[in-house]
């Protein structure tokens, strides 16, 4: 069986794993499986427990979702537990060299021993919390092994084609999570908020796709951000930072318009039309991007702002269309008849799509015309990317520059953790038109669809936790013990300045008067604890199994007199119940000599009086 | 290295096969040798008091003189003479009886309080001071007196200042009709004389040693100062335990937990020795005094007290 089993893994190992990683796993299971199969002795029980921390350690290199987290406590206590049951029983089976006494102690020792597990094992996660966020955090070691972290869920995609038929699925995975670590105070009221991903210029009737996929590394400034654009002073300034899910693309997402962003790679690229990707997948999977949001009240032409003067890019192929019937630039002319200018007429367009159209997941296909003409003639609803089509299409037949934009709705704002949280279905696309003097502006012509049924508290309060497991855990870094470190010296500075300066107590702040007075209990306490007076001390020196057999012994109506030596309580019981005469005798000795005795007893000695205890507390046979 | 616990056993063994059936009492007489003290053994006669002093004496091989008490004796008989040697021209110390190891001092009630009190000098001091010279006696020491409690015609009972110099009183009491049988036979008799030493002298001072390295907690010795305040305290006594009653009974306590195999004291040790380490030393209240029991004696009330006094725990 072994033979066959290490040729097996051998060959897994060499030829068939994808991977050296899943090669091991394999072999640990199979190690594990044939460990509890042939599980005879106690030391079985213990390789099992070694090889199951082995997929631990193999499962922590795989994933880093906040499930492991959950799990890994899961292990530690049971972990801990199962160590010192272990311990106990090689213990007492050295002492008493039973089976059946065994047997009565792990049924006897089990409850205490899983509370002493659980503090034993939330004493050992605040100790290694502790190492493991001071401890200097070099780079992110582990992250090569992650070698599939690219190609995981599909749902957003890099191109858009219309004429795809059928219910489409709505998937609630989340992409994203989109914290403001710098303000505003309320980034859920604000307007505007989308998460630009990828726009496209060519349409040819049926897909849109990017016609020049030029892309120039970005350079990097001195501040170590990205530059993508310049700040112009209209919209609100918003700081993003941004956890990204793996969903198999290379683009980023962000607020447009995008200003500078803060990745920890050089791969950095961006197109002509400002879609930035990222080739390395874990420098996706957290960002930080400053954005320089719409202004709100836009008024259509009556912008004051001149465009930047660095925008030279040709606006020809923004304007070139696709071989559709005329019908389509008839209806934006008549649409947008009579309006005050380009800003005017895109307002109007906008209008009327989100307003004469209806939004519908279920599309079917009634005629054979092309997919926009269905849409705008035919079957007058459609999803985002229709609308957008039309939108941009109807700007280009009527002159204005357009292009079409992918990314993802603002999502869900969840109140616990502070954050938006972007899901799949928030995938969206809608249109950026260039007006003269203004610059590109973004114009969503879906009606909104009505909001579904949020997830539960519980559901966002899971996610918030998920988010700080992200950000605090996965993400930690040097940079941030760093800012720890300076913070903590910049309180603790003002704080001494403060307490040199306040005269009363009362004038120090109500959160240092707190601290102060919690120090001062906890001193006191321990002060306290240990100045006691020896009065009650005696009962304290009882040793606790003594105590427990005095308890039991209580139960049967015998108590120790006062003048009654521990010999001559034995004597008595011996002569009252005899049956308790045996482990009495053992355990009393073991209180003389834990009590007047100078050593401490040994761990099996201990042990043995455990079985003793468990003798005596068995209920007499009438 | 010795190993305390089984020279004590051999030691218990060797006496028990002269001292037929009386375990605890043997047990008593080398809790008083190991605690380097001196025992009173006081019975009727003809139960084994003598046979006790010597068995003990001849397990150890160690040196054992019997002094007969009578009450023409003086001091001189028991501690030595200094003998004028003419051809030297001066006075040369000629050793008693004293000068050995085990000396058993018959009938000690029955010679003056003179000589009484002069052995009594010499067994609390562990020598003999004589016309200004100092002679150190042998180690060890110990002093197995015995006293006939019944007989008072021609007596001079020890006064309780002079009992105190004893560690402890053993009683031995009637033998079990068993054991007595098997006396009859003649196994103690016979028994006695085939003892050969089982242990060495220098095994003896070695233990003594040990003894005083036994551990005693606090509370251990709380509880025997307050046992010895209860017999100052105590309504039928006039004169409680001494200070010297104390330390006996903590060195006796040592000697038993050692004896037991044990390298600390438990308060079964204070209180099984609380009667024999103290009774003899208290002063019981005469029956016109106010305020004395009726019909109590000196063991009865210790063992009152004790029975009464809270244990550590």
């Amino acid at each position: 069986m072994i033979v066959i089993g290490a040729a097996a893994s051998a060959l897994d190992l060499l030829y068939l794993a994808q991977s050296l990683l899943d090669g091991f796993v394999r072999l640990l299971l199979f190690l594990l499986l044939y460990r509890l199969y042939t599980r005879r002795s106690l030391r079985d029980g213990r390789d099992v427990g070694f090889l199951s921390f082995f997929m631990l350690v193999a499962a922590s290199s795989v994933t880093f979702d906040v499930a492991f987290l959950f799990i890994f406590l899961v292990f530690l206590v049971l972990g801990v537990w199962a160590f010192m049951l272990h311990h106990i029983l090689t213990e007492a089976d050295r002492v008493a060299g039973s089976r059946a006494a065994a047997a009565t102690a792990r049924a006897h020792l089990a409850p205490p021993l899983l509370a002493l597990s659980v503090a034993a094992s939330v004493a050992t996660l605040a100790a290694t919390a502790a190492f493991f966020f001071i401890i200097p955090r070099v780079g992110q070691a582990a992250l090569p092994l992650r070698a599939r972290l690219g190609a995981m869920v599909s749902g957003f995609s890099d191109h858009v084609e219309l004429g795809a038929f059928g219910e489409i699925e709505t998937n609630s995975s989340v992409v994203m999570r989109v914290r403001f670590p710098d303000g505003p105070a309320a980034p859920e009221r604000l307007a505007n908020l989308r998460w630009r991903g990828i726009a496209f210029d060519h349409f040819d009737g049926h897909s849109w796709t990017v016609d020049r996929p030029q892309v120039s590394a970005l350079p990097r400034s001195g501040a170590g951000l990205f530059d993508v654009s310049s700040y112009r002073g209209v919209g609100p300034f918003v700081t993003q930072e941004i956890y990204l899910e793996p969903i198999g693309t290379e683009r980023i997402f962000a607020a447009p318009r995008l200003l500078k962003l803060g990745l920890a790679t050089d791969a950095v690229r961006i197109d002509e039309m400002g879609s930035v990707s990222v080739t390395v997948p874990s420098a996706r999977l957290r960002y930080i991007a400053h954005s320089e949001l719409e202004p709100a009240t836009r008024q259509a032409g009556h912008d004051p702002v001149t465009p930047a003067a660095s925008n030279v890019e040709s606006l020809d192929r923004y304007l070139r269309l696709p071989p559709t019937s005329p019908r389509v630039g008839d209806l934006a002319r008549a649409v947008s008849a009579g309006s005050h200018g380009p800003s005017d007429a895109a307002l109007r367009l906008t209008r009327f799509l989100s307003n004469e159209f209806r939004y519908t997941l279920a599309l079917s296909r009634q005629t054979q015309l092309g997919p926009l003409e269905e849409f705008l003639f035919v079957r007058r609803s459609g999803n985002c990317e229709y609308f957008a089509t039309a939108l941009a299409i109807m700007l280009r037949s009527i002159g204005i520059p357009a292009r079409l934009v992918n990314g993802f709705q603002r999502g869900e704002w969840n109140p616990y953790g502070r954050y938006f949280i972007v899901r799949q279905r928030d995938a969206h696309s809608w249109v950026e038109a260039y007006i003269d003097r203004i610059g590109w502006v973004t114009l969503d012509p879906s009606p909104r669809a009505g909001p579904g049924a949020g997830p539960s508290p519980l559901g966002l309060y899971l996610d918030a936790l998920r988010l700080r497991w992200y950000r605090y855990v996965v993400n930690w870094s040097l940079r941030d013990q760093m800012s720890i470190a300076a913070v903590f010296q910049r309180e603790t500075s003002t704080w001494r300045q403060r307490l040199f300066e306040a005269r009363r107590f009362g004038d120090l702040p109500p959160a240092g008067a707190a601290w102060a007075a919690l120090v001062a209990g906890v001193v006191a306490l321990l002060l306290w604890r240990r100045l006691r007076p020896s009065a009650a001390q005696p009962t304290l020196r009882v040793p606790r199994f003594y105590q427990r057999a005095l308890r039991t012994l209580a139960r049967r109506g015998l108590h120790p007199a006062r003048g009654e030596t521990v010999r001559e309580f034995l004597a008595r019981v011996g002569a009252a119940a005899p049956a308790c005469a045996a482990p009495l005798a053992r355990l009393t000795a073991g209180y003389e000599q834990t009590r007047f005795g100078s050593a401490e007893l040994r761990t099996d000695e201990l042990a043995a009086l455990d079985l003793c205890l468990a003798e005596l507390e068995r209920p007499a046979v009438p | 290295m010795i190993r305390p616990l089984e020279l004590i056993h051999r030691l218990e063994q060797s006496v028990g096969r002269a001292l037929v059936g009386k375990p605890d009492v043997i047990r008593l007489a080398v809790i008083g040798l190991l605690a380097r003290g001196h025992v009173l053994i006081e019975d009727v006669p003809g139960v084994g008091k003598t046979t006790l002093a010597a068995a003990l004496a001849r397990s150890i091989g160690a040196g054992f003189q019997r002094i007969q008490f009578t009450s023409d004796m003086l001091p001189s008989d028991v501690l030595g003479v200094a003998v004028y040697q003419p051809d030297r021209g001066e006075f040369v110390f000629k050793p008693g009886p004293l000068f050995t190891n085990f000396v058993l001092a018959d009938e000690i009630n029955r010679t003056t309080p003179k000589t009484q009190s002069s052995l009594l000098e010499a067994m609390n001091e562990g020598q003999v001071s004589l016309d200004h010279s100092t002679y150190p006696l042998p180690r060890p020491f110990m002093v197995l007196a015995t006293q006939n409690p019944r007989e008072y015609e021609g007596t001079h009972p020890l006064p309780e200042s002079q009992l105190d110099r004893f560690l402890l009183r053993i009683r031995i009491g009637y033998p079990a009709a068993s054991d007595e049988k098997t006396i009859l036979r003649g196994a103690g008799e016979h028994a006695l004389h085939a003892i050969s030493p089982v242990v060495s002298v220098g095994d003896v001072l070695e233990l003594q040693d040990v003894v005083e390295r036994v551990r005693t907690e606090d509370s251990i010795l709380e509880y025997l100062m307050a046992l010895v305040a209860a017999t100052r305290a105590s309504a039928p006594l006039a004169l409680g335990a001494s200070p010297r009653g104390s330390l006996a009974l903590l060195r006796a306590a040592q000697a038993r937990a050692l004896a037991d195999g044990r390298d600390y004291v438990v308060p079964d040790d204070i209180k099984t020795l609380a009667v024999p380490a103290l009774a003899h030393r208290v002063l019981l209240r005469t029956r016109t005094d106010p305020g004395a029991g009726s019909g109590m004696d000196a063991e009865s009330v210790i063992r009152a007290l004790v029975q009464d006094l809270a244990v550590p725990r």
